[in-house]
């Protein structure tokens, strides 16, 4: 054991240690939360695909992600199934559809719609209803998320959709899209009929579904050969597009990473200014570590052990302070995604930040002159 | 001869001049003896006890402590091995107690650990602080303060101890005290002291008396 002189200075002054603790706070609770908020939203533009129990997916071409669907004709889908290696393929309607809500007002809807939603565990989380209900008539599902757009409703109530009166039968959770339009699900030949000129014999997607041992690249190969004017993605891709749409097209991404560079910017300023004023006040006890035999880098390890403290104690309420406002986020609609990964990299970048910062500082003390412990 | 010093010349640049501001020194200190280094102001004395302490080096000449040339690549190893300090304004770290005060000096000696803190309660027993040893220095009266930090520069056998106006922040009798324990434990443990000083009081504990006058040692 040795005197830790570094966390015993540090917290000498409570104060100052408190501030350069808050800058490096505020820098971590601003990176969780842009990034966060980032890949909620990316969560949220991919989240059916990655719940959808399909392997492959049709697509028109160069469609650009899952919301904004285009047309092809539905009996594509058996040139899908009679491919050797597909266990199933079912057509799916992803469609946008105005509502009229009961105050007058008229909102939008982006409808899924199958024939049996079942197979393909869509939606994923039923807080009320049958699915099966749903081929008896003019009834539809919609997620809870509606009420923010639509206004209270409950199960049983009627919407109009696209002007036909339909019953809600059932409610989900926690299913969005990017668009934050409200997803509802309906049986897929009642979406039809809701807008015949555009889906009248019409589909968006077919999801394929493999047999046990099928080779994805062959069968996907075979099906771009029958359907040489339609794209093919696996599962991954096409999320990946999905959400590398919404990043190019919205500089969401740039304004990520600009907002990120920024909490990181005023991070490393508030530790570098607070750390290096602590080290001008401190210059006569660092030169009397010098005086008394101490080098240039027992100085180092003095004032990087500080920064790693100062790190670990600013990242340790900063990730406090974001998983605090999850609530509150979550409270207006939006995802506030932290996965460990994130928190292992923002830890890190924590550290090197303030090892960055205390950089500065090292500068100064390497041209500390230990003659000053001489001077009165 | 535990510390000599030969021919020491220390020029500074002040705007375009060069500033001599030691003119070929030649001193020695053997082991066990106590020196007083007087002077009137800007004499050169701290100048001088800076590079006996290789804080400093001399512009030409050299200085040899404890078998060693003091050169920049033995500078700080020297300081560590062979010299300890005792400064005017004390320069304890405010925030360790007494104790940790001299236990962290010896961590830069490289002793750590048991052996560390054991001599570290040692050297402040010595210095009659055993019930101030957790202490900090903001609570401590300025005897003390240099009571700790007479141990801190005893501590790790340094063979050579300087002092730069020790007593200069005490009153009259604190000083005498100081001065007489600083003599006893020098002397007990044979080890050589150069006090830089203004205060006639330091003559009475020195062996002998050094006087600085404008760069050069005065016969």
């Amino acid at each position: 054991m040795s005197v830790d002189l570094a966390t015993k200075s540090l917290l000498h002054d409570k104060l100052r240690f408190l501030i350069t603790v808050s800058g490096v706070a505020f820098a971590v609770t601003l990176v969780f939360v842009q990034v966060g908020l980032f890949l909620g939203l990316m969560d949220n533009a991919s989240i059916t695909i990655e719940h959808i129990d399909a392997e492959l997916w049709v697509t028109s071409h160069n469609t650009a992600n899952i919301d904004f669907a285009h047309t092809f004709p539905e009996s594509y889908v058996h040139r899908v199934r009679s491919i050797p290696g597909v266990a199933r393929a079912d057509n799916l309607i992803v469609w946008f559809m105005n509502v009229a809500l009961p105050n007058g007002a008229v909102e939008g809807t982006e409808v899924y719609a199958m024939e049996d939603f079942a197979s393909w565990n869509m939606p994923w989380n039923l807080a009320e209803g049958r699915l099966s209900d749903l081929r008896r008539g003019n009834y539809f599902v919609v997620d809870s998320s509606a009420a923010k757009r639509w206004g209270p409703f409950a199960v049983g109530d009627y919407r109009e959709i696209l002007g036909r009166r339909l019953k809600i039968i059932g409610r989900t959770v926690d299913h969005k899209s990017f668009t934050t339009t409200p997803l509802t699900f309906l049986d897929y030949r009642l979406a039809q009929s809701l807008n015949p000129s555009d889906l009248r014999g019409h589909t968006t997607y077919v999801l394929v579904k493999l047999a046990p041992g099928a080779n994805v690249e062959q069968v996907r190969a075979e099906i771009r050969r029958r359907l040489p004017y339609n794209d093919v993605f696996t599962r991954d891709e096409w999320a990946k597009r999905s959400r590398s749409y919404w990043v190019d097209s919205t500089g969401l991404g740039l304004n990520m990473y600009i907002t990120v560079f920024l909490g990181c910017l005023v991070g490393i300023v508030v530790v570098a200014q607070t750390l290096y004023t602590s080290t001008m006040e401190h210059i006569r006890e660092f030169g009397t570590v010098k005086a008394i035999g101490g080098g240039n880098r027992d100085i180092y390890a003095i004032l990087g052990k500080q920064a790693a403290i100062a790190a670990v104690f600013g990242f340790a309420l900063g990730a406090v302070m974001a998983y605090a406002m999850r609530p509150v986020i979550h409270g207006i609609d939006l995802k506030l995604v932290i996965p460990p990964s994130l928190s292992i990299l923002v830890f890190l970048g924590a550290i090197v930040l303030c090892l960055s910062a205390a950089m500065i500082s090292f500068r100064k003390v390497a041209s500390i002159d230990p003659a000053l412990v001489f001077r009165g | 001869m535990i510390l000599s010093a030969q021919n020491v010349i220390k020029e500074f640049t002040e705007g375009r001049e060069r500033v001599q501001v030691l003119r070929g020194i030649d001193f020695g200190v053997e082991r066990g003896e106590i020196v007083a280094l007087e002077g009137p102001s800007g004499s050169g004395k701290t100048t001088f006890l800076s590079i006996l302490g290789c804080i400093l080096t001399p512009t030409d000449g050299q200085v040899v402590i404890d078998g060693v040339r003091a050169d920049d690549r033995t500078l700080v190893d020297i300081r560590r091995r062979s010299l300890g300090f005792v400064f005017q304004q004390f320069n304890l770290f405010p925030s360790l107690t007494a104790v940790e005060n001299v236990e962290y000096a010896l961590n830069v000696k490289r002793v750590r650990g048991r052996g560390a803190r054991a001599e570290a309660e040692r050297v402040i027993e010595a210095v009659g602080l055993a019930d101030r040893k957790n202490y900090l220095p903001r609570d401590l009266s300025g005897g003390q303060k240099q009571r700790v930090a007479i141990a801190r520069a005893l501590a790790g056998n340094a063979p050579i101890l300087l002092a730069d106006e020790p007593t200069a922040n005490l009153d009259s009798v604190v000083g005498t005290q100081v001065l007489e324990m600083f003599r006893d434990l020098a002397k007990k443990e044979n080890r050589a002291l150069v006090v830089v000083t203004h205060d006639p009081k330091v003559r009475t504990i020195a062996d002998r008396v050094a006087v600085i006058r404008d760069g050069q040692l005065a016969a």
